[in-house]
C-alpha cells in the first residue's frame, strides 16, 4: 500500500519552489505507487461516494478520481509545495476502471505545461498521466493551482 | 438533475487532508485563512472534484470510467458550515454551490 503521505513531500517540510523556479516543459519523474483496496475503501468514505454508482458488471470498482489523491505528489517531488496554494481548476479524463477488490501498481508521468501572472496571482499548469504499470492508462488530469509566491 | 448535499465540517477538511497527505495550511488554520480574507478554512478542490464525479458515475454508469471527461473551475471557497449542493443536469452541466452562491461549475460528459 502506498499512502499518498508517504510520497507527497508536505507543504512547510522543505523549501518549496517559487515561480521563478518552475520551467515551462519541465518533466517530472516518473512516479510509481500501489492503490490498495484499503486506500479505497477510505477514499469512498472521505469524499462521501456511494458505492453503488461504481458497480461495473457487478464488479466494485473505485471512484476513478481516487488516483487524484497522488496527483500533486508527481508534481511536489520536482517542485516541493508552498504553503497558500489555492486550486483553480482541473480536467480529468478516464480511460479504464480502478478495482476496488485488488491492488494496482501504477505509474504517474507529467510535465509543466504553462505559468502565468494574472492580478497579482502567480497561476500553475500541468498534466499529469497515469497508467498501470503492464501498460494499462487509467486517467489524465490537467490541472491549474495559483500560489502566493 | 441529479444532486446531493453535504454540509461541511473542519472534520470532512481534516481526513480528506490526512488521506492525501496535503498540509496546506489553508486547510486545517482558521485564523490563517481569516487574515488571508476568507471566511474559514478552505475545503479541499479534488474533495469537490469527487463530489461531482460522484453525481457523474450515477449518471453515466459504466461508461464513466472508459469515457469520462469531467471539467471543474473552482469560482469560489467552501468553509466549515456551508451547506453545498451538488448536481449534474441533463447536458451533463454540473455546479456546486451554497448558502453563500455558486462554487464550482464545470461539465461532466463522455467522449465520443
Amino acid at each position: 500500500m502506498t499512502r499518498p503521505s508517504e510520497i507527497k513531500p508536505r507543504e512547510g517540510e522543505q523549501e518549496a519552489a517559487l515561480f521563478a523556479d518552475w520551467i515551462i516543459g519541465d518533466e517530472f519523474p516518473p512516479l510509481t505507487f500501489s492503490i490498495t483496496p484499503e486506500i479505497v475503501e477510505e477514499y469512498f468514505s472521505v469524499v462521501n461516494a456511494d458505492k453503488m454508482n461504481y458497480l461495473i458488471d457487478g464488479r466494485q470498482a473505485a471512484p476513478p478520481n481516487v488516483i487524484a489523491v497522488y496527483l500533486m505528489a508527481v508534481m511536489y517531488r520536482k517542485y516541493p509545495p508552498q504553503q497558500g496554494g489555492i486550486m483553480i481548476g482541473n480536467t480529468f479524463n478516464f480511460y479504464h476502471p480502478i478495482w476496488a477488490d485488488e491492488t494496482t501498481e501504477i505509474t504517474g508521468t507529467g510535465r509543466l505545461t504553462n505559468k502565468y501572472e494574472k492580478k497579482g496571482r502567480k497561476y500553475i499548469c500541468y498534466t499529469v498521466n497515469f497508467h498501470r504499470t503492464d501498460g494499462v492508462h487509467l486517467t489524465s488530469i490537467d490541472h491549474i493551482s495559483a500560489f502566493p509566491n | 438533475m441529479i444532486k446531493k448535499t453535504i454540509l461541511q465540517t473542519q472534520n470532512l477538511f481534516d481526513n480528506y487532508g490526512q488521506l492525501n497527505g496535503d498540509n496546506d495550511i489553508l486547510h486545517y488554520d482558521d485564523k490563517y485563512a481569516k487574515d488571508r480574507g476568507f471566511r474559514g478554512t478552505l475545503g479541499h478542490g479534488l474533495m469537490y472534484t469527487a463530489y461531482v464525479s460522484d453525481v457523474a458515475a450515477k449518471k453515466y454508469g459504466k461508461a464513466w470510467h472508459y469515457k469520462g471527461q469531467l471539467q471543474v473551475k473552482f469560482i469560489a471557497p467552501v468553509c466549515p458550515g456551508d451547506q453545498l449542493t451538488v448536481q449534474i443536469d441533463e447536458t451533463g452541466e454540473a455546479e456546486c454551490s451554497s448558502q453563500f452562491g455558486k462554487t464550482l461549475v464545470g461539465k461532466a460528459l463522455l467522449r465520443e
